[in-house]
């Protein structure tokens, strides 16, 4: 830091020609088309900068001339809308990037658990429809191979991303998530198109039985882990026991109706009341686990976001447009964090090389 | 380092200067090979500010306009002489290639 204002007005402090000018027509109307110009920058910059702006504008401009100029009105715009990019890029930079680093700890684990909880269902209800055959066969049938299978091959992916992440692999974890969440995808996208009456088929037994899980985790873990510092960064700004304490929340709260299911598989698990609980135990873990924690309100955000989508989809089943718009909303959301993710990289990347 | 913001930072290395001043001083600096726009200062200021190079010095007003004038800080004196010292010593190589190339004529 300077001490004091040391400077005097360098050598070279010209005056600046045209100031008083200003009052002659043709110079107002100049000024008017810069005012117009100069909206391009964000308004903070605006309230500081454009009386200066204008002042340096006008006192380059050569004696007589009314409009801007083809040059200087796209350096004028490209220069303003360069800065407002830059306030959304440092915006989404620092907490963002602390944010989307706990992602990509807790929703990994978040996909495994609720992976190991539909496979475990798989397993019940294998179980209970080979007790229901009335004859005495062997338990193990080909036809059981896509129906245990499908979960089994998800719930081992997911374990994968899980070890890749905890390992510093965060990069080769994302390209393994990538493959549940293409599969999730798929399986919305195939149920929607069945939901409107644009594919009149069946569902693919595989997508049935891979894709079923909730993409918009399955999305944030892989754009996460792709663009963010990754778990183990993740783990250092939430803590130990912050992180188990958001996993066993939003665990408790996306895998409730698994739970539910594997305690009493003929519970109803249309039941709102179901959907309300699962929403309370996410709602819980989150006012939990923000407190005292900068980045915790945006990990709530990211994660909780996708929560009142997944879960609402069940009450709505018999409303068919209701169910189609949070299927929508659903892969909406899922896409639109991939651009936030990437932009808020790249705002660090920047932030970083500048400070360098 | 790009050639308006070597400029820029030259030019507040002789004391505060308003954006005018910059203007004119980087044309006489580089000879008046550069004309710098006045969108790209205003960009590579915020850009300078924001990473601490540069800081707003005081305000005067000036045919009823404001003008605010900036200045270099000792971050921003640090890193213009690390950028002057790095074209400098590229300056000098090829200087001593040019000056061994019209030796070579002869030897």
């Amino acid at each position: 830091m300077n001490a004091g204002r040391t400077g005097q007005p360098g050598p070279q402090g010209g005056d600046m020609p045209g100031g008083s000018a200003a009052r002659d027509p043709e110079q107002a109307a100049l000024e008017r088309r810069y005012q117009r110009l100069l909206r391009c920058y964000p308004l903070s910059h605006r309230e500081i900068h454009r009386e200066e702006m204008l002042g340096v504008l006008l006192a380059t401009a050569r004696p007589g001339q009314r409009t801007p100029g083809l040059g200087q009105t796209v350096n004028l715009a490209a220069c303003g809308l360069a800065i407002r990019a830059r306030r959304v890029l440092s915006w989404l930079a620092g907490p963002w990037q602390d944010a989307l680093a706990v992602v990509s700890l807790i929703t990994p684990v978040l996909m495994l658990i609720i992976a190991a909880l539909d496979f475990a269902v798989a397993v019940r209800e294998a179980v209970a429809l080979h007790q229901s055959l009335p004859e005495a066969v062997p338990f193990w049938q080909p036809g059981l191979v896509p129906l245990l299978g499908g979960p089994a091959a998800v719930m081992t992916g997911w374990l994968a991303v899980v070890l890749l992440g905890l390992t510093g692999r965060a990069r080769p974890a994302a390209a393994v998530a990538s493959i549940p969440l293409v599969l999730a995808l798929a399986n919305l996208l195939a149920e929607v198109m069945q939901l409107t009456g644009a594919w009149s088929g069946g569902l693919p037994l595989f997508l049935v039985t891979t894709g079923a899980g909730p993409v918009v985790v399955a999305s944030l873990a892989a754009c996460s882990l792709a663009f963010s510092a990754g778990p183990r960064r993740g783990l250092a700004i939430a803590g130990r026991r912050r992180a188990w304490l958001m996993i066993a929340g939003l665990s408790a709260g996306f895998g409730f109706p698994a739970v539910v299911q594997l305690a009493n598989p003929s519970a109803p698990l249309a039941g709102p009341a179901l959907s309300l609980l699962g929403v309370v135990a996410i709602a819980v873990a989150v006012v939990v686990t923000r407190v005292r924690s900068t980045a915790g309100w945006r990990v709530a955000v990211l994660v909780a976001a996708g929560l009142p989508l997944d879960l609402a989809s069940i009450p709505f089943a018999g409303a068919l447009a209701a169910t189609v718009v949070l299927l929508l909303g659903n892969l909406l959301f899922a896409l639109l964090v991939w651009p936030v993710a990437i932009a808020s990289w790249r705002g660090r990347a920047r932030r970083a090389s500048r400070a360098g | 380092m790009q050639e308006p913001t070597f400029l820029i930072l030259t030019a507040l290395a002789a004391g505060p200067q308003h954006g005018y001043g910059i203007i004119t001083d980087a044309e006489r600096t580089s000879g008046g090979a550069t004309r710098l726009q006045t969108g790209t200062l205003y960009m590579a200021l915020d850009r300078l500010r924001s990473a601490g190079l540069v800081e707003p010095d005081r305000e005067e007003v000036a045919d009823g306009r404001l003008r605010r004038y900036y200045r270099l800080t000792d971050e921003g004196a640090t890193v213009l002489a690390a950028e002057t010292e790095r074209r400098r010593a590229s300056a000098a190589v090829a200087a001593q290639r040019l000056t061994a190339r019209l030796a070579g004529g002869t030897a």
